[in-house]
């Protein structure tokens, strides 16, 4: 088996197993946001990651428990990947005073600080600086973490990615940018915005490797990331991985995802990196049909659990409203 | 046009009147001479009768307030006619008032029930907040004030200058002189006359307002100084700050008075209905007494000794709400029979309020007596503007030596307090002598 | 007692800080060998080594997230802006980070960060180089803003802001780095959010920012001449602001005058006139509030012109005198 997966010692059967459920949990979960959008029992905004499983279990999976990562708008599958709680995070979306951040966050800021998650952001690129930061504490208390900063196509024209990875670049910080090309910033396809076909070539000006993987490979995605990570962990610096993938949904909740065809979005979809998983789990024998519906179930089960918990938990106090501007 | 209802100036003293009660309400009718309202001056309580036929319109004012001369206090007039919602002030400020049923007119088609603040400065006037401030806690007017800023614009400076101005004039002289003696403010004193001028029982009370709050006393219940009771405090206040009393006291033999009363009392009440009382006799022979000696029938009015023709022994009367002083008039020329019906009579109106008020007047001289209870002898106070009052305590059996032999005499202590601003020592020794003697030997007072 | 500058003060304060506390740590653009654009480093990267005293390339938004995310995860940075017109730059990462984080993760995490930055004109430098822009970080629920005017509370103050949790701009005066005064040799705290009387006086009160109090004070020695008491306040912080002892001082004295270097059109002074005009003060006015600040035109660069942009001693003069004139 590890001949033919060739992945690190800490992905054990077991490991395998978890995943294939996680990305079922990532899956359900904003299919279940989806859901309660539309019925408006989930107001604001949303940005789903339906289709971008593999790339949130596989990158996190390559990490240790120590390790942190910042996370951007469309987060909900970086935060399940890290560990989170998902009736806490259901409950976030709902608003309630048991959420991630007592109902005050939202959908973009959910964050685990525990878990090692620093945090979804709403601002395009506004997490890559972040993740710098946190990598420079990693390295001046010789804290032994690595952090993983994803951010997406959009973002790496974003001067803050720029500026972020030249930084980490010179102070060789521990620090693995993770670009999740989904193929659209918003509206705009990355083929039209970015004038070259790999966004892991824009390491080379920084002075750090760029790799590319295919986002519905869950294991190319682990070991791609796990090789960057470790290298990172013994003080080589940082590196940029470009997850290509693709998001099944629109951009947010009121996209009519007029810029792109249905035959695209057919293509991408029968690329499912769940479904891809699951037939290399059962092929070697990881799983059987019987086991892997059986964790699907799970799944499911676990995320009607988390909407129950996030219906029935209170609404924030008014009183508390002023609470946290200042620590 | 609505006729005003203000509040009389029944006395040339009287300066403010209190709100003892209504008669009618505001919608009820009111015929020329029914009566309105009942006040209490600072000497008697009177039902004020209305001027003019027609409805009361608008009453400004409750029981109990506290109400400057002729301030308007109400209006009365036809029915569904328009008055200012707050009292415009003092009557016949023709124009203000003109100005003010206009701009109401304009407004409202109906009075409007609503308590308002008394004092509310008009909204057009410009005035720095600070302005406004002042204004309002000294009860100014803000359009009464002449601005110093731009376009009129009212400050702080404008109002205390009208504040400093008012505490100037407004203040009476001798106000002014006790403040200036004691180094007080008079902008920090809260005047109790009219438009707030500045009495000098008002300096008086602020100088020892300080030394008279003790926490430590516990009260059963708190009355406040008002009507009568307040006209009294301030009264003998004023009396105490500003004429230096020098008391001398006396024990005279009330032998012989015991037997002409003895004797008279027969006659008298025959004639009165009334028993011949020491009081009686005592004010019948000062009555004597100040003829013979003018001295002590003065008044100082500001810086004038007045020596009165007339001799009216006013009657210190104690009431419920407190003392009230008729007056016997021209008292020489009056028998023990009249002067024991006078006084009998003004006693008992004293006790029914119904006093008129030309029987509170003119008292040149007072006699205070407490000897219907264990007083031997006492320290009055003069009422002011007189220079004298006598004060006399009860009659006791005592041994006294009558041609070196002890006797029991019943005897009286008198006191007698005069202003020695108007009065010496020695005349005013010599008066005391003088009544000791006639009473001693009363019969001449039948002379 | 000894005399330390402006400057001075704001070194030892860092110096005394790094000395105490191995999480603090210095990062900025030429503040290393160079010493910082005005000097204030000089010498401490010779006592703290380049770990701590971080030179960084010129990447406003990169450094700035980048002690977000070391603050976020157990440092306290202190940056230092070069000019606090490249603020501008750095923006996303104080209003859209910085400042939010905490109360968007519902009271986890805390961002103890020091951006120190030299303001204001004076110097020639025009229109990129010499703005005072406190009032768009003021603006900002999540930040805290400080602006000493003499050496003694620079030093309190920034010990004060270093010690603080949470994000806190350090605006420095570059007029005043060479201002002395007597600073004590040990650390001290001058509490956020405590104005300090600089004269005491009853006619008017003065509310003056950084170089604007000592403008003030001299307009106060001026107006006595003319029997005029002036009481000059320095809130020395501007988030929070001490109301209470501004308003207790224009209880007193009916009248008052705000005045800072930046443009007077939507400046700070508008907030604190405001404060004054909303609170129990204004019932003690007796003239209108007066503002006086930066005209609204870029800095020019001929020193004629650059001064008649901005408030001096004798517009502050002549404010006074027409709060209290009434005509």
């Amino acid at each position: 088996m590890e001949k033919t997966f060739n992945l690190p010692s800490h992905i054990t059967t077991d490991k395998l197993k978890d995943l294939y459920k996680q990305m079922w949990l990532i899956r359900y979960f904003d299919e279940k946001v989806d859901q309660f959008f539309a019925k408006g029992l989930i107001h604001g905004t949303t940005h789903l990651c339906v289709g971008q499983e593999a790339s949130a279990a596989g990158a996190i999976a390559a990490l240790q428990d120590i390790d942190k990562i910042t996370s951007t708008h469309r987060g909900h599958g970086h935060c399940i990947a890290k560990g989170a709680r998902t009736d806490k995070m259901m409950a976030e979306l709902f608003g309630r005073v048991t959420g991630y951040c007592k109902g005050k966050g939202g959908s973009m800021h959910i964050a685990d600080l525990e878990k090692g998650n620093l945090g979804a952001n709403g601002i395009v690129g506004g997490g890559i600086p972040l993740a710098v930061g946190a990598a420079l504490t990693s390295k001046m208390k010789n804290e032994g973490y690595v952090v993983l900063c994803f951010f997406g196509d959009g973002a790496s024209n974003e001067g803050s990615f720029h500026e972020s990875l030249n930084l980490a670049s010179i102070w060789g910080l521990p620090v693995v940018f993770i670009c999740e090309n989904n193929q659209y910033g918003m509206s705009g396809a990355a083929k039209d915005m970015i004038n070259i076909p790999d966004i892991a070539d824009r390491a080379g000006s920084y002075g750090i490797k760029g790799e590319v993987v295919d986002g519905n490979d869950l294991v190319e995605i682990i070991n791609t990331v796990y090789d960057a990570v470790e290298d990172a962990r013994d003080g080589n610096g940082p590196a940029l991985i470009e997850v290509k993938t693709y998001r099944w949904k629109g951009h947010s909740k009121s996209d009519a995802k007029k810029y792109r065809t249905r035959e695209e979005e057919q293509e991408w979809r029968s690329k499912d990196g769940i479904k891809r998983f699951k037939e290399l789990l059962i092929e070697e024998r990881v799983l059987t049909e019987e086991l892997a519906e059986e964790l699907q179930q799970e799944a499911k089960q676990e995320i009607e659990d988390a909407v129950r918990f996030a219906e029935n938990s209170k609404e924030p106090s008014i009183d508390t409203l002023l609470e946290d501007v200042y620590a | 046009m609505a006729n005003e209802v203000f509040m009389p100036k029944l006395s040339s003293t009287m300066e403010t009147g209190t709100l003892l009660q209504w008669f009618k309400e505001e919608g009820d009718s009111v015929e020329t001479g029914e009566p309105l309202f009942e006040i209490m001056t600072d000497k008697i309580n009177i039902e004020v009768e209305a001027y003019d036929d027609g409805v009361l319109l608008k009453k400004y004012y409750d029981i109990d307030d506290e109400i400057p001369v002729n301030q308007i206090i109400a209006y009365v007039g036809q029915q569904d006619e328009v008055v200012p919602d707050t009292s415009p002030g003092i009557s016949g400020n023709e124009i203000n008032e003109e100005k003010e049923l206009n701009e109401s007119a304009v407004e409202e088609t109906s009075v409007r029930i609503e308590e308002q603040s008394k004092v509310e400065p008009s909204e057009d006037v410009r005035a720095t907040p600070a302005a406004r401030r002042v204004a309002r806690s000294n009860n100014i007017l803000l359009n009464e004030i002449s601005g110093s800023g731009p376009k009129g614009r009212v400050h702080v400076k404008d109002v205390n200058q009208v504040l400093i101005q008012r505490n100037d004039s407004r203040a009476t002289p001798l106000a002014k002189k006790v403040s200036k003696a004691h180094q007080v403010s008079l902008e920090s004193i809260n005047g109790s006359g009219v438009n707030g001028k500045v009495m000098k029982n008002d300096v008086a009370k602020s100088i020892d307002r300080v030394s008279r709050v003790d926490p430590s006393i516990q009260t059963s219940q708190k009355r406040k100084l008002s009507g009568m009771r307040k006209v009294i405090a301030d009264r003998m206040q004023e009396s105490v700050n500003t004429a230096p009393h020098v008391t001398l006291t006396s024990e005279i033999d009330m032998k012989k008075v015991q037997e002409l009363r003895k004797n008279l009392m027969k006659v008298v009440e025959s004639h009165t209905g009334n028993r011949l009382s020491y009081t009686d006799i005592i004010i019948k022979a000062t009555g004597e007494a100040l003829s013979r000696h003018p001295a002590m029938n003065a008044s100082l009015n500001d810086d004038e000794i007045v020596l009165n023709n007339s001799i009216n022994v006013g009657l210190a009367v104690s009431l419920d709400e407190g003392l009230i002083v008729p007056v016997i008039q021209d008292v020489p020329s009056k028998g023990l029979r009249e002067i024991n019906d006078h006084a009998k009579r003004l006693a008992k109106n004293a006790r029914n309020q119904k006093l008129q008020e030309d029987q509170l007047k003119g008292a040149t001289f007072t006699v205070s007596n407490l000897g219907m209870y264990a007083v031997d002898a006492f320290t009055p106070i003069i009422n002011l503007p007189q220079t004298a009052i006598l004060g006399t305590g009860r009659i006791q059996e005592k041994p006294v030596v009558v041609d070196q032999e002890i006797e029991v005499r019943p005897t009286m202590a008198v006191s007698l307090s005069f202003d020695h601003r108007a009065i010496d020592g020695a005349p005013a020794a010599a008066f005391l002598t003088e009544l000791k003697q006639i009473l001693e030997n009363p019969y001449e007072l039948l002379a | 007692m000894r005399e330390l500058t402006y400057l001075e003060a704001v070194r030892e304060a860092m110096s005394q800080e790094m000395r105490e506390n191995n999480d603090v740590f210095l990062l900025g653009e030429d503040i290393g060998v160079y010493g910082g654009a005005f000097g204030v480093t000089r010498g401490m990267i010779e006592e703290f080594g380049p770990e701590r005293i971080r030179n960084t390339p010129i990447s406003e938004s990169a450094i700035t997230g980048g002690a977000v995310g070391a603050a976020l995860t157990g440092m306290r940075p202190i940056l230092e802006l070069q000019f606090s017109d490249f603020i501008t730059i750095a923006m996303d990462q104080l209003t859209n980070q910085a400042a939010k984080l905490r109360y968007m993760y519902g009271g986890k995490g805390s961002v103890p960060m020091v951006l120190r930055t030299p303001a204001g004109s004076g110097t020639g430098a025009a229109a990129q180089h010499s703005q005072s822009l406190e009032a768009w970080v003021a603006h900002i629920p999540g930040l805290k803003v400080v602006q000493p005017s003499t050496a003694y509370d620079a030093k309190g103050l920034l010990k004060a802001a270093i010690d603080d949790d949470n994000p806190v701009i350090f605006y420095e005066h570059k007029l005043l780095y060479k201002t002395k005064c007597e600073v004590p040799e040990e650390p001290y705290t001058i509490p956020i959010g405590k104005a300090d009387i600089k004269r005491s006086g009853g006619d008017v009160t003065i509310v003056a920012t950084a170089i604007m109090v000592h403008r003030a004070l001299e307009a106060a020695e001026k107006l006595v001449k003319e029997g005029i008491e002036v009481e000059v306040i320095d809130p020395r912080t501007l988030v929070p602001l001490d109301e209470e002892t501004i308003v207790e001082s224009v209880k007193k004295t009916g009248r008052v005058v705000v005045v800072h270097e930046a443009v007077k059109r939507g400046g700070y002074g508008g907030e604190i006139a405001s404060m004054i005009a909303e609170s129990e003060a204004f019932d003690f006015l007796d003239s209108p509030i007066k503002r006086l600040g930066g005209l609204p035109v870029p800095i020019p660069y001929n020193p004629k012109l650059e001064k008649a942009t901005v408030p001096q001693v004798d517009d502050i003069v002549e404010a006074v005198k027409e709060t209290i004139r009434f005509k």
